[in-house]
């Protein structure tokens, strides 16, 4: 009398694709960058500069992404032991990414029409990202003294996606919101930016194609190779972006929904266990009016196992009345 | 010629701990099969049979009520739900437990065995899926278990065994066997301890709660 058992055709499962912004706060642009002095100084500095939307020593700050140069032969950074050549924090990273999105370490990256065998990863923090990058909504800008470059993928520019071992994969060009300015969006000479790994929340910028001159398409940003110091390439990386003042970019994820569709019909729930229903200790309808035409108020949908064990529930905005002249549908959303 | 109101009411519902639960167990318990209507933080006093301005007004002060969200524990939500009824039903099934509270010394043993007054028109006092029983502190009973339905659901919330601190534990069947806890420690320094029985038919919806209290033996 009080369950009322679901059909099949009640369920209803849907999966749909959510779009949002990428950084704390829900800001749309983060135009404001800052870096941790103990990050940096620490040994994970070796590798990688982590990037806030606020002081680091704010109480709301959250790393937004990180900026890691990775040099096959171990340039750019100090090398483990002075004896054994090619092996530094650099080196490491290169070959981590290159397992991680390219599967095969006899391969280099090919990026645009150049191999390259260095790139200035740009890892997106997960808890930004959510699930993956929107193909379409970058637009980062470097700057450097007088020359600057607006970035963005080209996704909306190519016929069909180009994958490798990390998913989909969109050449970084000079455009915006996911086009190019004109032609390729970068020069022969140089390359394209570099790539946008949507799947798993990554670009990779070509270093040299930055390196350039303006007139070779590029920025003139400062690349370390020297192998006295760490980390100063994602420094002059940072030095750009802070300059640039402006990265835009959205998060994409799927959310599954469970709907159900809770169907009363004109003569079921009409009556209520509430103790305000009921006069006195026998049970008598509080009001002569309910017998022959009771009104109850839904407020709360409960939603039930075979066992009867309460799994999820959902309140009304507001009580909905119930009579014998009204059917009433529910749907409820679930989301996983 | 009007335009039919043709919305549909969306809510978004929330997992219950007991829904976590089983849905982390993962053993096919997590399976949504039924629904039931509730009207939780209703006050039928409120309705106004009598009021001047007529039958379109007498649920006035119900039916903009702002209502709170949905409490995540399941055993405070969902408490009060709406029935089915024949029309022209005057009585609501009501439980007759047979006590308005328990008390029992340290180790002492009771039967409950629950009836539904008013319910099918009077003609039956005992609802055929049995009544769900859930003490609000598993720790005040050395027994506590529910006999007399053997549907394999009923037998598997009876085997279920709860164990830890101050949970609450639900058995179902026609009679509840209680026996008080022998162990001393619980109750430190007092003389009682107490708890809450809460009575649900599982057919009519009727529901009760009734203090239960264990006396220390000295």
């Amino acid at each position: 009398m009080s369950f009322k058992r679901l059909d099949p055709q009640d369920f209803v499962i849907s999966a749909d694709s959510i779009t949002n912004t990428l950084w704390s706060g829900d800001a749309v642009t983060l135009d404001s960058f800052f870096t941790s002095s103990t990050q940096e100084a620490g040994s994970s500095g070796d590798y990688y500069l982590s990037i806030y939307q606020t002081a680091s020593s704010d109480s709301t700050a959250k790393v937004q992404f990180d900026i890691a140069y990775g040099n096959k032969l171990g340039s750019g950074s100090i090398a483990y032991n002075s004896g054994i050549v090619g092996k530094s924090p650099t080196s490491t990273i290169y070959g981590q990414y290159r397992t991680m999105v390219l599967g095969d370490e006899n391969t280099d990256f090919a990026i645009g029409d150049y191999t390259e065998t260095e790139f200035i990863a740009v890892p997106i923090e997960r808890a930004r990202y959510k699930e993956g990058l929107f193909p379409g909504s970058l637009n980062l800008t470097l700057t450097v003294g007088s020359d600057t470059i607006h970035i963005t993928d080209n996704s909306k520019d190519v016929a069909s996606i180009t994958f490798v071992d990390a998913g989909r994969k969109f050449e970084l060009v000079s455009g915006s919101n996911g086009a190019a300015y004109s032609g390729t969006g970068y020069t022969a000479a140089s390359g394209s930016y570099g790539w946008m790994l949507p799947d798993i929340g990554i670009l990779l910028l070509n270093s040299k194609a930055l390196e350039g001159s303006a007139a070779d398409g590029g920025i003139g940003l400062n690349i370390t190779r020297a192998n006295t110091t760490n980390g100063a390439t994602n420094t002059s990386t940072f030095d750009a972006i802070v300059d640039g003042s402006s990265f835009k970019m959205n998060s994409q994820e799927t959310i599954t929904s469970d709907f159900i569709f809770v169907r009363a019909r004109n003569a079921e729930f009409n009556y209520s266990e509430n103790p305000s229903y009921i006069s006195g200790s026998t049970g008598e309808v509080i009001y002569d009016e309910f017998i022959n035409s009771p009104q109850s108020y839904i407020t709360t949908v409960g939603m039930y196992n075979d066992n009867n064990d309460l799994l999820a529930v959902a309140k009304l905005s507001k009580p909905l009345l119930k009579d014998f002249t009204k059917e009433t549908l529910v749907r409820v959303k679930l989301d996983f | 010629m009007g335009y039919l109101n043709n919305s549909v009411v969306t809510v978004d519902a929330i997992l219950t701990k007991k829904g976590r639960e089983l849905l982390a167990k993962g053993d096919g318990s997590f399976r949504i099969t039924q629904f039931a209507l509730a009207d939780d933080e209703i006050d039928y006093t409120l309705y106004n049979p009598t009021h001047p301005s007529g039958s379109a007004y007498y649920g006035e002060a119900l039916e903009n009520m702002p209502l709170l969200e949905a409490f995540p524990n399941e055993t405070q939500i969902m408490k009060y739900k709406l029935v089915t009824l024949p029309r022209g039903t005057s009585k609501m099934p009501v439980l007759d437990l047979g006590y308005g509270s328990i008390t029992l010394k340290q180790g002492a043993s009771l039967s409950i065995t629950p009836q539904t007054l008013n319910y099918l028109g009077g003609n039956q006092t005992f609802e055929t899926s049995g009544y769900t029983a859930t003490i609000s502190d598993v720790r005040l009973f050395n027994t506590f278990n529910g006999v007399g339905v053997n549907t394999e659901q009923a037998q598997a919330a009876n085997s279920t065994t709860t164990i830890g601190t101050n949970v609450s534990k639900t058995v179902v069947g026609t009679t509840i066997n209680l026996t008080a806890t022998t162990v001393n420690t619980l109750f430190g320094n007092n003389t009682q301890l107490q708890a809450t029985l809460t009575v649900i038919g599982r057919d009519s919806g009727a529901r009760l709660t009734i203090p239960v209290t264990i006396t220390k033996v000295q």
